[in-house]
Formats: structure tokens, C-alpha cells, sequence
């Protein structure tokens, strides 16, 4: 299988890589040269463009997309609703991108399109990698953070906790992130559980097995 | 204009970046010389500008002023105490650093340019002599120079090796290995990009670096996904703890025109300047002082707020 990461920073996509590996069951072949976005909305600007490319010129077979929630709402069970779209949740605005870039696309390369996997991490990725280590770190707690108006924690104390300093450098960063990333792949179960921003990625992901056996 | 240990100049050209790197050039130039005294007359021109240093500890209890003393004639220098402060009495320890603080405008011809050995010291200020740095460091401190090489081989995966060619009149000249095949490069053959990197990196480890850092355009010639690696060098001279180094942090005045270096300043907008002109006079701002920059944050990235002219910092048009 041949996928391609849209993400924010090396060090990032290397944790993305093995989590997805871990909910796909295997390895699998990456799309070269790797894809980069600067954050929020470049992300959301980027990205009609991204899907057209990896369709059209590359053999790609999904692309998996993974973007910070930052203080944006956080997507809740509400929003699956049929026909629900929340103009600021970052989930429901990549779902409907991935829609709207695919749906007049004709089939290329031998497949129909390139399979969707997004993800957001409530509030930033260091939550994730976080996850079974700090039990206070969860996407639940954020979003009650957001209803009380009082956060829990910041973003900041966030890289303070997992790489022991706000200015890692990316080898730093990119260790941390893949140790932590290679903990959660043993068994994946408690982080969809602790950020269901993860779980609609891996949900995604799962998805891909039955459209793929036929390949 | 309180700096902070990491300094990122934006604004654009003729604003007056250059000018704040020169202002602290001017006051260590002028440490080099014994301390002013006004004119014999007293008059000190009372309308004319005037530049006043303050200091981090342990020189917090000292104070420069810089001040002119004719039209043209901008060079009194005067100390005195702050109270309160320490290190009043140590004039002579704070002279000793600032003696130290260096400026550098990256050229790479200059950098590919073959040095002499025996001036294999210090980096020039246009990053000449950098065979000459690299050639000593190898042979003088071996473990602070295999770490500049396995980061110059991470950060550049296309070379895995330096090396260096002696001539028969005693300059040396750098080279460096291709990973793919091991053909020897010589610097002279390198992009400039490449060149500026390595210059960079060479002062980010060296192992006695100079007390204050000011660098000019350090995007120039890099392309925007290394930035990072650029930024994250800067770092570890003005943050060595962040990298588990326990040397006395270095502050770094760095100027750039590049949205996407400024993009990576989201977490930290307390290190961006932002300077701006109208008519003749130049301001300087900290980015982190806007009201309403966690609002901004929301809406898009700080690279486009630039180019927006949201944040400032951008050419007038007439």
C-alpha cells in the first residue's frame, strides 16, 4: 500500500507513520518527497491541491492528514450527524475538502481515488504522544477546558512535558515523537479512547481494508 | 527595546534592522577605547540623539549611554552605575565581552575562499576563514568538531564527510564528500545555500562561542522546509539548555525577509522585532505586545499576516 502524509513537520509525520502502521496492521510505502503544510488554514488552502496531485500524479493510494485543533471547537459525535457540517471544526472542514476536491475527479491510475485518513490532535500532536503517560492529558479534559473557559493546560506546557523543553530541536523531536508514537502502536486502543481525533484517523484508516482486498 | 536571548528582525528594507545591529557594533567599538568625557566646554549637543545600553546580570548595575558631541561627531561613550544592580564596579569584565560580540553578513565567496592555518581562530564576519575554523576545531577539539559534522551530515544528507586539503602555503581549503558515489567536493563547487548552512552551523557549535551573535538575512539562500534546521541552530546558541548544553547562552540578533522563517515564530512571538520607517525615523516593536495577536494566531499564519501588512513591518507605497 502507498500512502501520503500531510503534515507539519518531519518529526511529525515520522509519529504519523508509525501510528497509522500500527491501526493498518503493516508497513506500507510512503510518497516521495514527502508533504508539508504550515499549519492552519495553509492546510486547508493546500490541500484540494494535494489530493488532485497525489491522484493524478502518483500512485498514491490514500493520503493521511493530521492537523492541530489548537483552540478551534473540537469535533464532537454532534457533528457525524448526516448533513452536519461545523464551519470551524477543523474535522468536518477537512472531511468536506476531501468531498468536495474528489467528487469531480475521474478514476486515474487504476483506482477510483485517493482513499481519505484525517485526524486532528486536540489540541496539538504532544497531546497524543502524551496519552497513558499524563492521564490528565485528554481530548475530554481540553474540551471541558473550553466550556469552563479555564484550559487545562497550553500548548506550550504540552511540548514542556513531552520533550522537556518548548524550543526541541527536530532530532529531539522527532525521537520523543516516534518512541511515543511506537508505545501507542503496541496497542492503539487507549488513545482513540483518550482522543477520539485519533480514532476518527484510525477509523478512517480501517476503512481502507475493504476497498483495498480487491486490489 | 528589551531583547530577549533569541532576536528575530523583520520589517522591511531601510527600516532600521541593520541599524540596531550597528548600534551595538557602535558600543563595542567604542568600549575598545578608554571612556568619554563630555567636550571641555560641557556642551554636549542636548538635542542629539542618544542610544542608552542596559545590561543582563551579572552587569545589570551598569548603564552606557551613547552619546554626540557635535553634528557629525557621534562616539562619547560614558558608564555609570545603576542602582540596585550588580557587577557597578566590573566595567572591565563587561568591556571584555562585549569586546567579543560579532557581527556577521555571510558571503559565499568569501566563505569558499582557501585560509590561512594559522589564523584558524574565529569565523570571519563575512564567513571567511571558515577552512581555517573547521581545520583547527578537528584538530584542537575533535569532539566538538565530530559533532558539527554528524549535524552538517543530517542536515545536508547529500555529503557525509568533511574534509579538508592542505596547500604548501600553509592554507587550507574545505571539501566535502558526496554520500552517494564519495566524490570529493571542493566548498568552491557548492551552492550558496549550502555554503551559508555550513557557515551557520559552524558558529551554532562552536564550543566557545562570542557572548552576543548579530547575523544578518540568515534565510538567504536556504530553502524554506531547512529553515527549521536554521532556526533550531540559533537555538542552541541562545538556548543550550534546550540541547542539554550547560555553556553561558549566547544572544542571537538575527534579521530575515522571509515569511516562512517568521512562520516558525508562532510559539515564541516574544523573540520577533518588528521594524518599521515613516519618513526618516525607524520603530521597533515587539510582536508579542499586540493585543490581539492570539486572535491573529486563529486566522492564519504569521507569515501571511506579515505579507498582509496586518503585523507591520512593511515597505511604504506612495
Amino acid at each position: 500500500m502507498k500512502l501520503a502524509i500531510l503534515s507539519e513537520s518531519p518529526a511529525d509525520e515520522a509519529a504519523i507513520a508509525v501510528l497509522a502502521s500500527a491501526v493498518l496492521g503493516g508497513p506500507f510505502e510512503r510518497v516521495q518527497p514527502a508533504l508539508r503544510a504550515r499549519g492552519w488554514p495553509n492546510v486547508a488552502q493546500v490541500l484540494p491541491a494535494v489530493i488532485r496531485h497525489l491522484h493524478f500524479n502518483t500512485r498514491a493510494d490514500a493520503l493521511i492528514v493530521v492537523v492541530d485543533s489548537d483552540d478551534s471547537p473540537v469535533h464532537t459525535a454532534r457533528h457525524d450527524a448526516p448533513g452536519y457540517f461545523h464551519p470551524l471544526c477543523r474535522l468536518c472542514r477537512l472531511r468536506a475538502i476531501f468531498r468536495q476536491t474528489v467528487k469531480n475527479l475521474p478514476p486515474a491510475r487504476g483506482r477510483e481515488g485517493v482513499l481519505r485518513g484525517a485526524g486532528v490532535a486536540v489540541p496539538a500532536i504532544e497531546a497524543w504522544l502524551l496519552c497513558g503517560r499524563d492521564p490528565a492529558v485528554t481530548e475530554a479534559a481540553w474540551q471541558d477546558g473550553q466550556t469552563a473557559g479555564h484550559m487545562p493546560y497550553t500548548r506550550a506546557e504540552l511540548k514542556w512535558r513531552t520533550y522537556g523543553t518548548d524550543r526541541p530541536s527536530l532530532p529531539h523531536e522527532t525521537r520523543y515523537a516516534v518512541e511515543a508514537a511506537k508505545r501507542h502502536s503496541r496497542d492503539p486502543r487507549r488513545l482513540e479512547n483518550d482522543f477520539p481525533g485519533f480514532a476518527a484517523l484510525a477509523h478512517d484508516i480501517r476503512s481502507w481494508v475493504k476497498p483495498m482486498a480487491g486490489v | 527595546m528589551a531583547l530577549a536571548p533569541f532576536n528575530l528582525l523583520i520589517g522591511p528594507n531601510g527600516s532600521g534592522k541593520t541599524s540596531l545591529i550597528e548600534a551595538v557594533l557602535r558600543l563595542c567599538a567604542l568600549a575598545r577605547l578608554p571612556l568619554g568625557s563630555p567636550p571641555a566646554n560641557g556642551a554636549r549637543r542636548a538635542d542629539g540623539p542618544e542610544i542608552e545600553f542596559h545590561f543582563t546580570a551579572p552587569y545589570d548595575g551598569l548603564e552606557a549611554t551613547l552619546r554626540c558631541v557635535s553634528e557629525n561627531v557621534c562616539d562619547l561613550l560614558q558608564v555609570v552605575p545603576r542602582p540596585g544592580g550588580g557587577g557597578a564596579d566590573d566595567w572591565a569584565g563587561l568591556r571584555a565581552r562585549l569586546l567579543r560580540v560579532r557581527s556577521y553578513l555571510l558571503d559565499h565567496y568569501a566563505i569558499t575562499a582557501p585560509a590561512a592555518l594559522a589564523n584558524g581562530t574565529e569565523l570571519a564576519g563575512n564567513g571567511g576563514n571558515l577552512a581555517a575554523v573547521l581545520a583547527a576545531r578537528a584538530r584542537a577539539q575533535p569532539e566538538a568538531f565530530a559533532q558539527f559534522r554528524a549535524e552538517v551530515t543530517r542536515v545536508l544528507p547529500e555529503y557525509d564527510d568533511l574534509r579538508f586539503a592542505e596547500r604548501p602555503d600553509g592554507t587550507v581549503e574545505l571539501l566535502v564528500r558526496l554520500a552517494d558515489g564519495g566524490e570529493i567536493v571542493a566548498a568552491e563547487n557548492l551552492s550558496q545555500g549550502t555554503l551559508y548552512t555550513l557557515a551557520m552551523l559552524a558558529l551554532a557549535f562552536d564550543p566557545a562561542p562570542p557572548p552576543v551573535v548579530c547575523i544578518e538575512e540568515i534565510d538567504r539562500g536556504i530553502h524554506p522546509r531547512l529553515l527549521r534546521e536554521v532556526r533550531d541552530a540559533f537555538y542552541r546558541l541562545s538556548h543550550p539548555q534546550a540541547t542539554g548544553l550547560t555553556r553561558t547562552p549566547v544572544q542571537v540578533i538575527a534579521t530575515t525577509q522571509s515569511p516562512y522563517l517568521l512562520d516558525l515564530f508562532r510559539d515564541h512571538p516574544e523573540e520577533v522585532i518588528i521594524a518599521e520607517k515613516h519618513g526618516r525615523a525607524a520603530t521597533f516593536s515587539k510582536l508579542s505586545d499586540r493585543a490581539d495577536l492570539a486572535q491573529l494566531l486563529t486566522e492564519g499564519s504569521l507569515g501571511d499576516m506579515w505579507f498582509a501588512g496586518i503585523l507591520g513591518g512593511v515597505p511604504e507605497e506612495k
